[in-house]
């Protein structure tokens, strides 16, 4: 097991807004979370990705209990990575957007620019690398997003709401890039979603959250397309 | 009118002719409002970056306390770093009062209000995911506050150059504390005042002209970067 929870609560003020008693989460696997508007999902992949605390209960985090503090927390931000629902690029070009987890890990220089390149390649955006990442369409910036998030060859990729604003035709590119690099590279994946059908192809097993309870969180059969 | 007009064009004249007494007096003033602002943008862009950015008992109350200091008078200030540094103050045995220093003091405390208080609406202005995207991504608190603060950059330079256009034209603080002492403390504004007082008009007329090409200048660098931030 990467990730299991147990009696994970979120309030905001006295609103619980995600209760979870159980969850756990294997290695390798692509989760769809599915729910409705204000369910939990983003708060659910918040504090997946130690990036908001919860307000009760425990994780395990590759078997090892989970310390809330903020260093412990910022080392365990190293192997899991979240793309926001609309993710923003820093002021600057396409190629320094990517470049910035690889900086901050002090990968030598150029070891940085060919797994930039690699990456870039692999999102189709190889061309745009010295465009201004301001500048770029909604499918575009998806796209920069995740190469930024991917470079740091992250254990687990949190997308929340990856292809809600896109057309489907980068909707289909960045779900085969999903699905690519769980294949080849064994990232386990969990992204939230309205759309049905993008689960049937691309998750192997599908969380139900309303108003922060999960409804189903029994594994389901993988079906190919 | 014709007094204007004449004095007009010998403070023309006076400008090409490169008077040493009008450099000097514009290097004086440059000199002490740069290291003023230099000092207040120091202090105020980490200030205002760590107002803007913490979470803290008091911090409205602080925000309305900087943006009532934006107003305070120049004389306020003069007469209150006065009675620190003056013969009979507590800092009087360091002689401070009547030199540059003495300026510097009271200008930085006037904009340092300015260079806080447009830090802290420079760095509110950036969006909260820079913050989130920068942590997720394995920033620690040290990197994440570098992004943030890049983020604003244009906002902070602005910040900056609206103190160096303030205390550039102000006259209080350098007349009550640096006394207008020639070649020494004797800035573009406390020039302009004594010429007035002395009826001489073409001395002042220069520097009036040169004061108002900076502002200008100052001016049309400001908007620039208030408009880099609004993309
Ligand atoms: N920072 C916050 N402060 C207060 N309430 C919040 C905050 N963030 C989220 N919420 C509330 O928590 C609930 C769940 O939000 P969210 O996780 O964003 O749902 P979803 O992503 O499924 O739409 C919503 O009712 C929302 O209003
Ligand atoms: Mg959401």
């Amino acid at each position: 097991m990467l990730y299991a929870l147990s009696k994970i609560t979120r309030k905001y003020g006295s609103r619980t807004v995600l209760d979870i008693p159980l969850m756990e989460i294997e290695k390798g696997a692509i989760y769809a979370l599915l729910g409705p508007n204000g369910a939990g999902k983003t708060t659910l992949l918040n504090i997946l990705g130690f990036l908001e605390v919860p307000t009760t209960g425990d994780i395990l985090y590759s078997s090892k209990p989970v310390n809330f503090s903020e260093s412990s927390l910022q080392n365990l931000r190293k192997e899991v990575v979240m793309i926001d629902q609309h993710p923003i690029l820093f002021t600057s070009t396409v190629y320094k957007n990517v470049e910035f987890g690889l900086k901050i890990r002090r990968v030598p220089q150029k070891k940085r620019g060919i797994i930039i390149e690699e990456t870039l390649d692999l999102v189709g955006m190889r061309d745009f690398e010295q465009a201004q990442a301001h500048r770029l369409s909604g499918g575009e910036t998806q796209r920069v997003a995740l190469a930024r998030a991917l470079v740091v060859s992250p254990e687990v990729l949190l997308c929340d709401e990856p292809t809600s604003n896109l057309d489907v035709e980068n909707q289909a590119a960045i779900i085969n890039t999903l699905k690519q690099i769980n294949e080849q590279r064994k990232i386990t994946i969990m992204f939230t979603t309205h759309y049905m059908y993008q689960v049937s192809s691309l998750a192997h097993h599908t969380f139900f959250l309303d108003h922060g309870k999960l409804t189903t969180a029994q594994a389901e059969p993988f079906c190919q397309g | 009118m014709e007094l204007l007009t004449d004095s007009f064009i010998s403070a023309i004249l006076l400008i090409a002719s490169l008077d040493p007494e009008v450099f000097s007096i514009v290097w004086v003033s440059l000199k002490v409002s740069g290291i003023s602002t230099l000092i207040a943008s120091l202090m105020g862009a980490p200030l205002g970056f760590l107002i803007a950015y913490g979470s803290f008992k008091g911090k409205r109350i602080l925000i309305v306390c900087l943006n009532t200091m934006l107003a305070l008078p120049t004389v306020v200030i003069g007469l209150f770093v006065y009675s620190f540094i003056s013969r009979r103050g507590i800092f009087g045995p360091f002689d401070l009062l009547y030199t540059q220093k003495a300026i510097i003091i009271g200008q930085v405390i006037l904009i340092l209000p300015i260079v806080t208080t447009l830090t802290i609406a420079a760095i509110s202005r950036i969006d909260e995911r820079y913050r989130k995207t920068a942590m997720t991504l394995g920033a620690n608190r040290w990197q994440t506050a570098c992004v943030i603060f890049r983020e604003a950059r244009f906002g902070i330079v602005a910040a900056v150059i609206a103190a160096f256009g303030r205390v550039i034209a102000e006259v209080g603080i350098s007349m009550m504390l640096g006394g207008n002492a020639r070649g020494f403390t004797r800035t573009m504004t406390t020039a302009m005042a004594l010429e007035y007082d002395k009826g001489e008009f073409i001395l002042a007329v220069a520097l009036g002209i040169i004061l108002l090409v900076l502002s200008f200048g100052i001016n049309l660098i400001f908007h620039f970067f208030q408009g880099r931030t609004r993309t």
